[in-house]
């Protein structure tokens, strides 16, 4: 019996060897070289943020964390993330439902204004939150201006010494503007494909268009929204240029997670960097899951319509 | 008149894809839109669906009378079922086909048991009960169609309207389904439009067929109606296989070669030349000569497979190629072999007076 055997292991050598046609140490040098990429840039890195944050052992590690400014840097991102998410999610979704459903004029520019944030340096986008709101720009200008339009306006921001510049609302403008691109980049195509057929037999059917949105768009695209909002939200944790610029850095009060690690790191507090870089990686790591997550789930929905 | 359109015109870009239609159809009449692509059926449908509006000016739409022109789809109460089904992928057969009725306002939904009442009987309609629970993507493709049917149904339409219902399914199962409109149109008697671009698929299922051409409705009318008496060579040529022959009309006939052949509605016109149309299945094959009524030609090739025999053969004089189509026993009885000669008589030839262009 054993020849029998043997012929039945044959096809799936045959099948492997047609498959991948190099020699084997060629595969295995490849292999390696990728393996070794990825260690080096990937997990070392990300090992080393939790050793060196824990070098000191873990009582140091917790007193960083629980340090007032620390704490402070934490809850700022959390309220930056917290209203720039939700608000793009609604942009973006508006945006790509006006895009992959409809026609109109202007469609190409709008498309390109959605991608304008991922073009340009972050840097600069925080210059022009400056530029336009800052107290020397044209915020700073219509306050203090003699005769301004609407007095009862310059008044109240007067009156309550409204900053944006160096202040949360700047953090916050500065964060909804880097992320806008990634919920609308993220269905645009996926609501293209699915096409209009299914909201114009909702609309025969006599659905209003809110009645359409909600019981025909939106579970259709569940899962891409969710997994644009997963990256949304991590760029929004972690995004340093843009914020850098317009916070300001005052401690307390105007710091997120970044910009505090970076200024435990200037003052050569390297464990406490680290310590703090740690709960931004560990986020991550976090977003990392729940985007696997929603890609498997979205994937599956999309074999089961085909 | 349950539906009419009156001076529908509509443009996309410069491209004109309806250009001046007018349409009227008879309530619990189920009539077949039949075009090449690109003819503007399916515009025609969805301007009547109001998912597409007429360009301004005259343009009008009435369903029972009423002016739905500027109505939007959704107020317009007609059923309508995708080509490609459009089931909502997230729900079950059940939910969609309830949809019509849930999204409804308050004021006119129907309480939930009457609903799953309604859906039911809608079920044991297209013969799906036990698939209810089921969602689209684990249906077939005749299954979905039918699901869509019932969907739009739901909604007790004023008209029903198909795109293409049985476009992309395999021959089989749409000979299946075809039948089977034909039937529920029988039992529920829906003004029923449906665009097709299979003249058997429309002269088989529907009442009347109006016939589509580069936005214009070139010929409606009965089934019968429009295959004898095509009202242009391009209903002629839509409607089925067709050979050309050129030729003189004289006194009532036509003149192909030294061939005289009747034909009476061309009596009074005088020495034009002209192109006679002759279906294939028109054609006579016979071994002798019969006067100067057949003419010669030779078999160039024979085919057998299937019901009838398809023969194709050139004339002695000229050479110009045609293709005749005999019953099984006659081509039994000829016994013909490629290469060999006989004569042809025509019948049923037609003349038009227009551009001979197809």
């Amino acid at each position: 019996m054993t020849p029998v055997a043997t012929t039945l292991h044959l096809p799936r050598a045959g099948t492997q060897r047609r498959s991948t046609s190099e020699p084997p140490w060629v595969r295995w040098l490849l292999i390696t070289i990728a393996l070794l990429f990825l260690t080096l840039f990937l997990f070392v890195p990300l090992i080393a943020v939790f050793a060196q944050g824990l070098n000191k052992g873990i009582g140091f590690y917790l007193k960083t964390l629980s340090d007032p400014l620390a704490w402070s840097a934490i809850k700022l991102t959390l309220i930056a993330a917290g209203i720039s998410v939700p608000l793009n999610c609604v942009f973006g979704v508006c945006a790509a439902w006006a895009i992959a459903k409809f026609d109109f004029r202007g469609k190409n520019i709008l498309l390109t204004l959605i991608d304008l944030p991922f073009s340009i340096s972050p840097v600069i986008s925080g210059m022009i939150y400056v530029l336009v709101f800052g107290a020397q720009g044209w915020l700073g200008l219509y306050m203090n201006a003699d005769k301004p339009w609407f007095p009862w306006l310059a008044q109240w921001l007067n009156v309550h010494d409204f900053h944006i510049i160096f202040a949360v609302p700047g953090i916050v403008l500065a964060t909804i503007f880097v992320t806008f691109p990634f919920v609308a980049r993220e269905l645009i195509p996926l609501m293209q494909a699915q096409g209009r057929t299914e909201e114009e037999a909702a609309r025969v059917l006599g659905a209003s268009g809110w009645q359409t949105f909600w019981r025909v768009t939106l579970p259709n695209i569940k899962w891409g929204l969710i997994y644009g909002v997963v990256l949304c939200n991590a760029r929004a944790m972690g995004e340093f240029g843009a914020v850098s610029v317009v916070s300001g850095h005052i401690r307390g009060e105007t710091n997120t997670i970044p910009l505090h690690v970076e200024i435990l790191y200037n003052e050569y507090n390297f464990t406490g960097a680290f310590a703090v870089a740690s709960v931004l990686a560990f986020l991550a790591l976090i977003t990392l899951a729940l985007k696997l997550w929603a890609e498997r789930k979205n994937a599956a929905l999309h074999a089961a319509s085909q | 008149m349950s539906v009419e359109v009156k001076n529908v015109t509509k443009k996309f870009g410069s491209f004109i894809a309806l250009d001046n239609v007018n349409l009227k159809v008879e309530s619990g009449e189920l009539v077949a839109l039949l075009g090449p692509s690109g003819s503007g059926k399916t515009t025609l449908l969805r301007t009547i669906a109001g998912l597409e509006f007429p360009d301004p000016g005259t343009a009008q739409i009435l369903f029972y009378g009423e002016d739905v022109t500027l109505i939007p789809a959704s107020e317009r109460k007609a059923g309508f079922a995708f080509q490609h089904y459009a089931l909502f992928r997230h729900m079950s057969v059940f939910e969609n086909i309830a949809f019509g009725l849930r999204v409804r306002p308050k004021t006119t939904r129907p309480p939930e048991d009457e609903i799953r009442q309604r859906v039911n009987k809608l079920l044991q309609l297209i013969q799906l009960e036990p698939l209810a629970k089921r969602y689209p993507s684990q249906l077939s493709g005749g299954q979905r169609q039918r699901v869509a049917l019932a969907r739009a149904l739901a909604v007790e339409p004023k008209v029903l309207l198909l795109d293409e219902p049985f476009g992309a399914l395999d021959a089989k199962v749409r000979k299946e389904l075809r039948r089977w409109l034909r039937q529920l149109h029988d039992e529920i008697h829906i003004t029923t439009l449906f665009v097709t671009h299979d003249q058997e698929e429309a002269l088989e299922v529907s009442d009347r067929v109006a016939i589509l051409r580069a936005g214009k409705i070139e010929q409606i009318g009965s089934p019968e109606e429009i295959y004898d008496n095509p009202a242009s060579p391009f209903v002629y040529d839509f409607l089925g296989n067709v050979n050309l022959f050129s030729g003189r009309v004289h006194e009532g006939s036509v003149i192909i070669g030294d061939t005289e052949f009747s034909v009476p509605e061309t009596a009074g016109e005088t020495e034009t030349s002209t192109v006679a149309f002759v279906r294939p299945h028109d054609i006579r094959i016979t071994r002798e000569a019969n006067g100067d009524k057949t003419f010669a030609a030779l078999v160039v090739r024979s085919n057998a497979a299937g019901p009838v025999a398809n023969l194709e053969l050139a004339r002695v004089n000229g050479g110009v190629q045609f293709t005749a189509q005999l019953s099984k026993e006659e081509f039994q009885q000829l016994q013909l072999k490629t290469g060999e000669r006989v004569f042809v008589e025509l019948k049923n030839v037609k003349v038009f007076n227009e551009d001979f262009s197809i």
